[in-house]
């Protein structure tokens, strides 16, 4: 500790410079991790909701129902399918027009579409579902939230692979940078460096004090980061909740593991401060690594 | 116990710094190299330190050809070894006794065992009350005493020594070949020298060199311009 100290005292600027730029691109990853855990999680909170319905003619039977749910079972695609009767659908009309008698006496449970409410595993999987169905026998209509959901998946899409040339570009300059600064400040000590090797020095003991130093600032920077977006977070909290009023839970979900991304929690700005730091520090032995590798050929 | 086998030097520019050299150096043996400058003396220290490979030829040390490609031993091999380089090769930016303990750092020693061991060596040289000063406070003897405090500050089994008594006095020179002489049947020890006093009046084996030749290899020699 006390010679990482020493080291930063010694090259001040150089040190200032790391912890920017190592902040730079740790703050923004940290971001885009956020944005894309409340993308993600929002598609999946619209996957909760029904996704298509097939309503089938008034008079089509029960029979024929069940080998189109079966049919659709078969298909592997399918979370859920919640068949609605006529009579469960009378209700449910009844419910939502409670306020309204007229429209309540223009319909009987017999002039009521039966229907199929079905969740799948991928939104991907929705419009082939809704175009396999839509002119079949007895079908009366598919509907489906295509607009919302094509637009979520195309701007997933699009951001993701934006977000992942940013992550790179901003991967790629961080590691040049640091490797351009870790150069010179070996080069302040090449006679030294040359020395260690010629006295047998291992190549990871060279390695290690700028390793030590460059991974102490990654940390540094990822604390200054951490502090950073937790604070911008908390400062649009309350307009967040405004936006996502009525939603109460919004998580991610891999396999088994589920995080939880709103409302925001420590848990879930822990996982992103983890990865990010992780971030850091691949940044900052891979950056070590090269510099050093130049000056190890003694 | 070091072998060289039919040793050839060339440089890029084309000017053989050694030529077809055989010799062995038995373990615990004091040798001194001696010639004229440009004979080889260096280029001979630097192929033992493995700092420069040979063109041709073979060098085992301790039965590893470290000539060999599938030679990955380097840090050990060096570790072996303790050298006095010619230009001191001394960090400036470091006290006497941090540039003594470099040694004991790269060998990872405990910090007790570190300061135990550094004092010795400066003790051995001379230069225990001036551990806390810095080279540049000290004259060209005293810092060639660094080199050799941190070339015997542990047990290494080699001392190479390039030039220790150049550029010093006659009296300060004998002081330096006197802390030498400690570890006479101790270490092997090849010094690479042109001062004719020490060479003769020490009686040990000598190997000159000539435009990269050996020119005599004597058991108890001298050496004569």
């Amino acid at each position: 500790m006390k010679n990482i100290f020493l080291s930063f005292k010694r090259t001040p600027y150089q040190t200032f410079a790391i912890i920017l730029i190592l902040f730079f691109s740790l703050f923004l990853i940290s971001n885009i991790l956020i944005f894309f855990s409340f993308l993600n999680s929002f598609l999946n909170y619209i996957e909760t909701k029904p996704q298509v319905t097939i309503y089938f003619k008034p008079n089509t039977s029960e029979d024929y129902i069940s080998k189109i749910k079966n049919q659709l079972i078969q298909t592997g695609k399918i979370t859920n399918i919640i068949y609605i009767n006529q009579k469960k659908a009378f209700e449910i009309y009844k419910k939502l027009n409670q306020d309204n008698p007229l429209l309540l006496e223009m319909v009987s449970p017999e002039t009521m579409p039966p229907s199929l409410e079905i969740y799948t595993k991928k939104p991907e999987y929705l419009e082939e579902i809704a175009q396999g169905f839509k002119n079949k026998e007895n079908i009366d209509e598919v509907q489906y939230q295509a607009n919302i959901i094509n637009k979520l998946l195309k701007i997933n899409q699009t951001l993701r692979i934006i977000s992942l040339v940013f992550i790179f570009y901003l991967s790629l300059m961080t590691i040049i940078v640091l490797t351009i600064i870790t150069w010179f400040k070996i080069l302040l000590k090449k006679d030294e460096i040359d020395l260690l090797r010629l006295l047998g020095a291992s190549k990871f003991y060279i390695r290690k004090p700028y390793l030590k130093e460059n991974l102490f600032l990654a940390t540094l920077s990822t604390i200054l980061s951490f502090i950073s977006f937790t604070s911008l977070i908390l400062y649009f909290y309350p307009f967040l909740k405004n936006y996502l009023m009525g939603i109460d839970n919004l998580y991610l979900k891999f396999n088994s593991f589920q995080i939880i991304v709103w409302p925001i929690n420590i848990n879930f700005l822990l996982i992103v401060f983890f990865i990010s730091w992780f971030f850091g520090l691949l940044i900052s032995i891979f950056s070590t690594y090269l510099a050093t590798n130049k000056y190890l050929k003694v | 116990m070091i072998i060289f086998d039919k040793v050839t030097k060339k440089f890029p520019l084309g000017n053989t710094a050694l030529d077809n050299l055989e010799f062995t150096i038995e373990d615990n043996e004091f040798v001194f190299l001696v010639g004229p400058s440009g004979a080889g003396k260096t280029t001979i220290l630097k192929l033992i330190l493995k700092e420069i490979d040979p063109s041709l030829g073979t060098i085992i040390i301790d039965e590893d050809d470290i000539t060999s490609k599938n030679f990955n031993n380097l840090e050990n091999l060096r570790k072996k070894i303790g050298i006095i380089f010619q230009d001191f090769k001394i960090l400036y930016d470091k006290n006497v006794f941090e540039n003594v303990s470099l040694t004991c750092n790269i060998e990872n020693l405990n910090i007790k065992q570190t300061k135990e061991k550094t004092n010795q060596a400066l003790k051995l040289v001379g230069l225990e009350e001036k551990k806390y000063l810095f080279p540049i406070q000290l004259s060209a003897g005293e810092i060639q005493r660094i080199a050799i405090a941190r070339a015997i500050v542990t047990e290494r089994k080699y001392l190479l020594a390039d030039e220790p008594t150049g550029n010093l006095d006659p009296k300060t020179a004998w002081e330096i070949i006197k802390i030498f002489k400690r570890f006479e049947n101790k270490k092997t020890i090849i010094i690479a020298t042109h001062n004719i006093d020490i060479v003769n009046s020490l009686e040990k084996r000598v190997i000159a060199l000539k435009q990269g030749k050996i020119i005599k290899d004597k058991r108890k020699g001298g050496y004569q311009i």
